[in-house]
Protein backbone atom coordinates (compact mmCIF):
# COMPACT_ATOMS: atom_id res chain seq x y z
CA UNK A 1 0.00 0.00 0.00
CA UNK A 2 2.64 2.28 0.80
CA UNK A 3 4.82 2.19 -2.12
CA UNK A 4 1.33 2.64 -4.46
CA UNK A 5 1.12 5.84 -2.58
CA UNK A 6 3.63 6.99 -4.79
CA UNK A 7 2.98 5.23 -8.02
CA UNK A 8 -0.18 6.66 -8.19
CA UNK A 9 1.10 10.06 -8.76
CA UNK A 10 4.14 11.35 -11.25
CA UNK A 11 6.52 10.82 -8.57
CA UNK A 12 8.56 8.25 -10.39
CA UNK A 13 8.68 9.81 -14.09
CA UNK A 14 9.64 12.73 -12.27
CA UNK A 15 12.62 10.92 -10.32
CA UNK A 16 13.80 9.45 -13.76
CA UNK A 17 13.79 12.19 -15.18
CA UNK A 18 16.04 14.19 -12.48
CA UNK A 19 18.38 11.29 -12.38
CA UNK A 20 18.95 10.93 -16.19
CA UNK A 21 19.55 15.16 -16.10
CA UNK A 22 22.16 14.87 -13.63
CA UNK A 23 23.80 12.02 -15.55
CA UNK A 24 23.57 14.39 -19.03
CA UNK A 25 25.08 16.75 -16.89
CA UNK A 26 28.11 15.12 -15.72
CA UNK A 27 28.92 13.61 -19.33
CA UNK A 28 28.18 17.46 -20.78
CA UNK A 29 30.91 18.96 -17.99
CA UNK A 30 33.30 16.14 -19.37
CA UNK A 31 33.13 17.78 -22.87
CA UNK A 32 33.37 21.05 -21.73
CA UNK A 33 36.58 20.04 -19.45
CA UNK A 34 37.82 19.02 -22.64
CA UNK A 35 37.42 21.70 -25.17
CA UNK A 36 41.01 21.74 -25.63
CA UNK A 37 41.98 18.08 -25.73
CA UNK A 38 43.16 17.27 -29.37
CA UNK A 39 41.30 14.08 -30.50
CA UNK A 40 38.89 14.47 -28.06
CA UNK A 41 35.33 13.59 -29.45
CA UNK A 42 32.52 15.02 -27.61
CA UNK A 43 30.26 12.56 -25.69
CA UNK A 44 26.55 12.32 -24.95
CA UNK A 45 23.52 10.93 -23.54
CA UNK A 46 21.00 9.96 -26.17
CA UNK A 47 17.53 12.10 -24.87
CA UNK A 48 15.62 10.50 -27.25
CA UNK A 49 16.35 7.41 -26.44
CA UNK A 50 15.48 8.05 -22.75
CA UNK A 51 12.31 9.95 -23.95
CA UNK A 52 11.58 6.62 -26.05
CA UNK A 53 11.73 4.61 -23.09
CA UNK A 54 10.39 6.56 -20.93
CA UNK A 55 6.89 6.55 -22.58
CA UNK A 56 7.07 2.76 -22.76
CA UNK A 57 7.34 2.51 -19.25
CA UNK A 58 4.49 4.93 -18.23
CA UNK A 59 2.37 2.81 -20.86
CA UNK A 60 3.13 -0.58 -19.00
CA UNK A 61 2.58 0.72 -15.91
CA UNK A 62 -0.70 2.42 -17.23
CA UNK A 63 -2.46 -1.19 -18.64
CA UNK A 64 -1.92 -3.84 -14.91
CA UNK A 65 -2.05 -6.47 -17.32
CA UNK A 66 0.87 -8.23 -15.83
CA UNK A 67 -0.46 -8.75 -12.09
CA UNK A 68 2.80 -8.49 -10.75
CA UNK A 69 3.99 -5.51 -12.77
CA UNK A 70 0.65 -3.76 -11.55
CA UNK A 71 1.59 -0.82 -9.38
CA UNK A 72 5.19 -1.36 -9.17
CA UNK A 73 7.01 1.23 -11.69
CA UNK A 74 8.92 -0.80 -13.69
CA UNK A 75 12.93 0.32 -13.36
CA UNK A 76 14.83 1.79 -16.43
CA UNK A 77 18.44 0.50 -15.72
CA UNK A 78 21.11 2.15 -16.67
CA UNK A 79 20.67 4.98 -19.75
CA UNK A 80 22.44 4.29 -22.94
CA UNK A 81 25.74 5.93 -23.65
CA UNK A 82 25.56 6.68 -26.46
CA UNK A 83 28.87 8.46 -28.44
CA UNK A 84 27.96 10.97 -30.41
CA UNK A 85 30.89 10.99 -32.76
CA UNK A 86 31.08 12.88 -36.22
CA UNK A 87 27.49 14.80 -35.59
CA UNK A 88 26.56 16.59 -38.90
CA UNK A 89 26.13 19.91 -37.42
CA UNK A 90 29.66 20.30 -35.40
CA UNK A 91 32.91 21.13 -37.61
CA UNK A 92 36.56 19.13 -36.99
CA UNK A 93 38.83 21.88 -35.83
CA UNK A 94 42.77 20.90 -36.96
CA UNK A 95 43.31 19.33 -33.64
CA UNK A 96 40.73 16.36 -34.70
CA UNK A 97 38.82 17.91 -31.64
CA UNK A 98 34.64 18.93 -32.71
CA UNK A 99 33.32 19.95 -29.45
CA UNK A 100 31.71 23.89 -30.07
CA UNK A 101 31.69 25.67 -27.13
CA UNK A 102 28.54 26.88 -27.55
CA UNK A 103 26.84 24.11 -28.61
CA UNK A 104 27.90 22.44 -25.16
CA UNK A 105 26.92 25.25 -23.42
CA UNK A 106 23.64 25.22 -25.21
CA UNK A 107 23.15 21.71 -24.01
CA UNK A 108 23.61 22.34 -20.61
CA UNK A 109 21.21 24.62 -20.49
CA UNK A 110 18.37 23.15 -21.94
CA UNK A 111 19.49 20.20 -19.65
CA UNK A 112 19.58 22.13 -16.41
CA UNK A 113 16.13 23.50 -17.28
CA UNK A 114 14.97 20.08 -17.64
CA UNK A 115 15.95 19.07 -14.08
CA UNK A 116 14.53 22.20 -12.06
CA UNK A 117 11.31 21.84 -14.15
CA UNK A 118 10.94 17.96 -13.00
CA UNK A 119 12.04 18.65 -9.71
CA UNK A 120 9.71 21.40 -8.71
CA UNK A 121 6.79 19.78 -9.91
CA UNK A 122 7.97 17.20 -7.75
CA UNK A 123 7.92 19.07 -5.09
CA UNK A 124 4.67 19.90 -5.83
CA UNK A 125 3.25 16.09 -5.79
CA UNK A 126 4.89 15.95 -2.51
CA UNK A 127 3.44 18.65 -0.74
CA UNK A 128 0.32 17.81 -2.31
CA UNK A 129 0.57 14.66 -0.71
CA UNK A 130 1.48 16.19 2.31
CA UNK A 131 -2.17 18.17 2.42
CA UNK A 132 -4.09 15.09 1.31
CA UNK A 133 -2.65 13.47 4.49
CA UNK A 134 -2.87 16.33 6.99
CA UNK A 135 -6.33 16.70 5.72
CA UNK A 136 -5.22 20.30 6.76
CA UNK A 137 -4.59 22.96 4.09
CA UNK B 1 28.91 12.02 -5.01
CA UNK B 2 29.73 15.11 -7.66
CA UNK B 3 31.75 13.62 -10.55
CA UNK B 4 30.60 16.80 -12.78
CA UNK B 5 31.97 18.59 -9.90
CA UNK B 6 35.51 16.81 -10.36
CA UNK B 7 35.39 16.60 -14.20
CA UNK B 8 35.20 20.79 -13.99
CA UNK B 9 37.87 21.51 -11.14
CA UNK B 10 40.19 18.73 -13.82
CA UNK B 11 39.43 21.10 -16.80
CA UNK B 12 40.27 24.63 -14.15
CA UNK B 13 43.55 22.81 -13.37
CA UNK B 14 44.39 22.03 -17.01
CA UNK B 15 43.46 25.43 -17.84
CA UNK B 16 45.67 27.08 -15.73
CA UNK B 17 48.89 25.04 -15.91
CA UNK B 18 48.34 26.06 -19.63
CA UNK B 19 48.26 29.72 -18.78
CA UNK B 20 51.13 29.53 -16.65
CA UNK B 21 53.17 27.69 -19.89
CA UNK B 22 51.92 31.17 -21.66
CA UNK B 23 52.73 33.36 -18.70
CA UNK B 24 56.29 32.12 -19.02
CA UNK B 25 56.55 32.10 -22.57
CA UNK B 26 55.87 35.90 -22.69
CA UNK B 27 58.14 36.47 -19.45
CA UNK B 28 61.09 34.72 -21.01
CA UNK B 29 60.71 36.57 -24.93
CA UNK B 30 64.20 38.42 -24.12
CA UNK B 31 65.59 35.40 -22.27
CA UNK B 32 69.51 35.04 -24.03
CA UNK B 33 70.93 32.89 -21.45
CA UNK B 34 69.91 29.97 -19.51
CA UNK B 35 70.28 29.15 -15.62
CA UNK B 36 73.87 28.22 -15.93
CA UNK B 37 74.85 31.57 -17.19
CA UNK B 38 75.50 29.75 -20.86
CA UNK B 39 73.78 31.58 -23.72
CA UNK B 40 71.35 29.80 -24.83
CA UNK B 41 67.90 31.32 -26.38
CA UNK B 42 64.71 30.34 -24.29
CA UNK B 43 62.67 27.67 -25.67
CA UNK B 44 58.69 28.19 -25.34
CA UNK B 45 57.01 25.66 -23.16
CA UNK B 46 53.61 24.07 -24.35
CA UNK B 47 51.10 21.72 -22.71
CA UNK B 48 49.67 18.50 -24.04
CA UNK B 49 46.02 17.75 -22.89
CA UNK B 50 44.95 14.40 -22.07
CA UNK B 51 41.66 12.51 -21.39
CA UNK B 52 41.32 11.57 -18.08
CA UNK B 53 39.22 8.45 -17.53
CA UNK B 54 39.82 8.31 -13.88
CA UNK B 55 37.94 11.48 -13.01
CA UNK B 56 34.31 11.04 -13.61
CA UNK B 57 31.56 8.42 -14.18
CA UNK B 58 29.41 6.58 -16.18
CA UNK B 59 31.00 7.37 -19.20
CA UNK B 60 32.12 10.84 -19.23
CA UNK B 61 35.63 11.72 -18.40
CA UNK B 62 38.00 14.93 -17.06
CA UNK B 63 41.14 16.11 -18.23
CA UNK B 64 44.97 16.40 -17.12
CA UNK B 65 47.88 17.94 -18.76
CA UNK B 66 49.99 15.11 -20.14
CA UNK B 67 53.86 16.59 -20.10
CA UNK B 68 54.69 20.02 -20.58
CA UNK B 69 56.80 19.88 -23.45
CA UNK B 70 59.33 22.35 -25.45
CA UNK B 71 59.34 23.48 -28.29
CA UNK B 72 62.57 22.67 -30.02
CA UNK B 73 62.11 25.45 -32.74
CA UNK B 74 65.13 27.63 -34.36
CA UNK B 75 65.67 30.74 -32.14
CA UNK B 76 66.07 33.97 -33.95
CA UNK B 77 69.66 35.46 -34.51
CA UNK B 78 70.27 39.02 -34.25
CA UNK B 79 73.76 40.56 -35.19
CA UNK B 80 74.63 42.10 -31.52
CA UNK B 81 78.64 41.27 -31.60
CA UNK B 82 79.15 43.55 -28.20
CA UNK B 83 76.43 41.61 -26.44
CA UNK B 84 77.65 39.84 -24.15
CA UNK B 85 75.63 36.54 -25.16
CA UNK B 86 76.94 36.76 -28.26
CA UNK B 87 78.33 33.91 -30.46
CA UNK B 88 82.24 33.57 -30.35
CA UNK B 89 82.46 31.57 -33.18
CA UNK B 90 81.21 29.45 -36.03
CA UNK B 91 78.25 30.40 -38.74
CA UNK B 92 76.94 32.30 -36.36
CA UNK B 93 79.77 34.35 -34.62
CA UNK B 94 78.57 37.79 -33.51
CA UNK B 95 74.75 36.85 -33.42
CA UNK B 96 72.54 36.45 -30.29
CA UNK B 97 70.15 33.88 -29.90
CA UNK B 98 66.97 35.32 -29.06
CA UNK B 99 63.56 33.20 -28.33
CA UNK B 100 61.36 32.35 -30.69
CA UNK B 101 58.78 33.27 -29.03
CA UNK B 102 55.44 35.09 -31.11
CA UNK B 103 53.81 37.10 -28.47
CA UNK B 104 50.70 37.31 -30.58
CA UNK B 105 50.56 33.89 -30.60
CA UNK B 106 51.30 33.61 -26.87
CA UNK B 107 48.56 36.29 -26.05
CA UNK B 108 45.41 34.64 -28.26
CA UNK B 109 46.23 30.51 -26.67
CA UNK B 110 45.86 33.00 -23.21
CA UNK B 111 42.53 34.44 -24.41
CA UNK B 112 41.62 31.10 -25.47
CA UNK B 113 42.82 29.60 -21.95
CA UNK B 114 41.07 32.11 -19.87
CA UNK B 115 37.54 31.59 -21.93
CA UNK B 116 37.74 27.64 -21.29
CA UNK B 117 38.17 28.48 -17.29
CA UNK B 118 35.36 30.95 -17.11
CA UNK B 119 33.48 28.28 -19.25
CA UNK B 120 34.68 25.76 -16.50
CA UNK B 121 33.37 28.15 -13.76
CA UNK B 122 29.75 28.08 -15.24
CA UNK B 123 30.03 24.56 -15.20
CA UNK B 124 30.38 24.54 -11.87
CA UNK B 125 27.77 27.58 -11.24
CA UNK B 126 25.28 24.63 -12.95
CA UNK B 127 26.02 22.05 -11.23
CA UNK B 128 25.93 23.61 -7.56
CA UNK B 129 22.27 24.97 -8.47
CA UNK B 130 21.04 21.36 -9.70
CA UNK B 131 22.33 20.38 -6.18
CA UNK B 132 20.60 22.89 -3.89
CA UNK B 133 17.37 22.40 -6.69
CA UNK B 134 17.94 18.61 -5.66
CA UNK B 135 18.05 19.16 -1.80
CA UNK B 136 14.48 21.65 -1.91
CA UNK B 137 13.02 18.06 -2.34
CA UNK B 138 13.65 17.88 1.33
CA UNK B 139 12.38 21.33 2.28
CA UNK C 1 -9.27 46.91 -20.57
CA UNK C 2 -13.51 45.93 -19.39
CA UNK C 3 -15.30 48.24 -17.87
CA UNK C 4 -15.79 48.18 -14.17
CA UNK C 5 -19.11 46.12 -13.94
CA UNK C 6 -21.35 46.31 -10.67
CA UNK C 7 -22.35 43.32 -8.47
CA UNK C 8 -23.81 40.23 -11.03
CA UNK C 9 -26.76 37.97 -9.61
CA UNK C 10 -25.48 34.79 -8.36
CA UNK C 11 -25.25 32.05 -10.64
CA UNK C 12 -28.08 29.38 -11.29
CA UNK C 13 -25.71 26.66 -10.02
CA UNK C 14 -25.16 28.51 -6.66
CA UNK C 15 -29.42 29.15 -6.17
CA UNK C 16 -30.50 25.57 -7.11
CA UNK C 17 -28.26 24.32 -4.23
CA UNK C 18 -30.28 26.34 -2.13
CA UNK C 19 -32.96 24.30 -2.57
CA UNK C 20 -31.48 21.42 -3.35
CA UNK C 21 -32.19 18.52 0.18
CA UNK C 22 -35.18 20.00 0.28
CA UNK C 23 -36.39 19.28 -3.36
CA UNK C 24 -36.44 15.35 -3.71
CA UNK C 25 -38.10 15.11 -7.15
CA UNK C 26 -36.76 17.53 -9.18
CA UNK C 27 -33.21 19.41 -10.04
CA UNK C 28 -29.85 17.50 -8.66
CA UNK C 29 -29.24 16.50 -4.71
CA UNK C 30 -26.83 18.21 -2.90
CA UNK C 31 -24.79 14.40 -3.11
CA UNK C 32 -25.16 14.38 -6.88
CA UNK C 33 -23.59 17.84 -6.59
CA UNK C 34 -20.75 16.92 -4.12
CA UNK C 35 -19.89 13.07 -6.21
CA UNK C 36 -19.53 14.90 -9.16
CA UNK C 37 -17.13 17.82 -7.96
CA UNK C 38 -14.90 15.15 -6.62
CA UNK C 39 -14.82 13.30 -10.02
CA UNK C 40 -14.14 16.79 -11.49
CA UNK C 41 -11.12 17.41 -9.35
CA UNK C 42 -10.07 13.67 -10.21
CA UNK C 43 -10.30 14.58 -13.76
CA UNK C 44 -8.72 17.57 -13.24
CA UNK C 45 -5.74 15.37 -11.47
CA UNK C 46 -5.48 12.86 -14.03
CA UNK C 47 -5.61 15.41 -16.89
CA UNK C 48 -2.17 17.07 -15.13
CA UNK C 49 -0.31 13.69 -14.68
CA UNK C 50 -0.95 13.09 -18.45
CA UNK C 51 -0.25 16.34 -19.42
CA UNK C 52 3.27 15.85 -17.20
CA UNK C 53 4.09 12.65 -18.62
CA UNK C 54 3.76 13.71 -21.95
CA UNK C 55 5.87 16.96 -21.43
CA UNK C 56 8.92 14.79 -19.97
CA UNK C 57 9.04 11.67 -22.72
CA UNK C 58 9.13 13.61 -25.86
CA UNK C 59 5.54 15.38 -26.88
CA UNK C 60 5.31 18.36 -27.82
CA UNK C 61 3.93 20.02 -24.60
CA UNK C 62 4.24 23.89 -23.40
CA UNK C 63 5.89 23.96 -20.02
CA UNK C 64 3.76 26.47 -19.36
CA UNK C 65 0.73 25.06 -20.42
CA UNK C 66 1.18 21.99 -17.90
CA UNK C 67 2.73 24.09 -15.15
CA UNK C 68 -1.03 25.98 -15.13
CA UNK C 69 -2.72 22.46 -15.41
CA UNK C 70 -0.49 21.57 -12.30
CA UNK C 71 -1.93 24.33 -10.23
CA UNK C 72 -5.10 24.65 -11.77
CA UNK C 73 -5.81 20.96 -10.13
CA UNK C 74 -3.80 21.78 -7.27
CA UNK C 75 -5.99 24.28 -6.05
CA UNK C 76 -9.58 22.36 -6.86
CA UNK C 77 -8.07 19.67 -4.66
CA UNK C 78 -7.31 22.18 -2.25
CA UNK C 79 -10.78 23.56 -2.32
CA UNK C 80 -12.30 20.05 -2.57
CA UNK C 81 -10.53 19.51 0.86
CA UNK C 82 -11.96 23.15 2.57
CA UNK C 83 -15.46 22.17 1.35
CA UNK C 84 -14.93 18.48 3.07
CA UNK C 85 -13.60 19.83 6.19
CA UNK C 86 -16.54 22.27 6.68
CA UNK C 87 -18.86 19.77 6.30
CA UNK C 88 -17.13 17.51 8.97
CA UNK C 89 -17.16 20.64 11.10
CA UNK C 90 -21.25 21.15 10.10
CA UNK C 91 -21.69 17.48 11.13
CA UNK C 92 -19.86 17.03 14.19
CA UNK C 93 -21.63 20.21 15.13
CA UNK C 94 -25.21 18.96 14.56
CA UNK C 95 -24.58 15.88 16.44
CA UNK C 96 -22.89 17.23 19.40
CA UNK C 97 -26.77 18.91 19.74
CA UNK C 98 -28.18 18.37 22.99
CA UNK C 99 -31.69 16.80 22.37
Amino acid sequence: MLTNLFTSTTIPVLEEVAKFSQLRHTTLAGNIANLDTPGYKFRDLSVDDFQSRLQEAIETRRQPANPYRAGRYAPHGEPAHAMAADEPHTILYHDKSNVELEQQVSEMVKNHMQHNLALTVMNQQFRLLSTAISGRL
Amino acid sequence: MFPALDISTSGLAAQRIRMNAQSSNIANISTTHNERGEPEAYQPRFVVFQTDESVGAHGAAGVRVASVEIADVEPIWRYEPHHPDAVKEGPHAGYVAYPNVNMMTEFTDALEAARAYEANLGVIDITKDMQNQTLRILA
Amino acid sequence: MNPIQGIQPLPPSVTALSGGPNASGGGKSFNDFLLDSIHQVNAMQQDADRAVENLFSGGEANPAEVLTAVQKADVAFRMMLQVRNKMVAAFEEVQNLRI
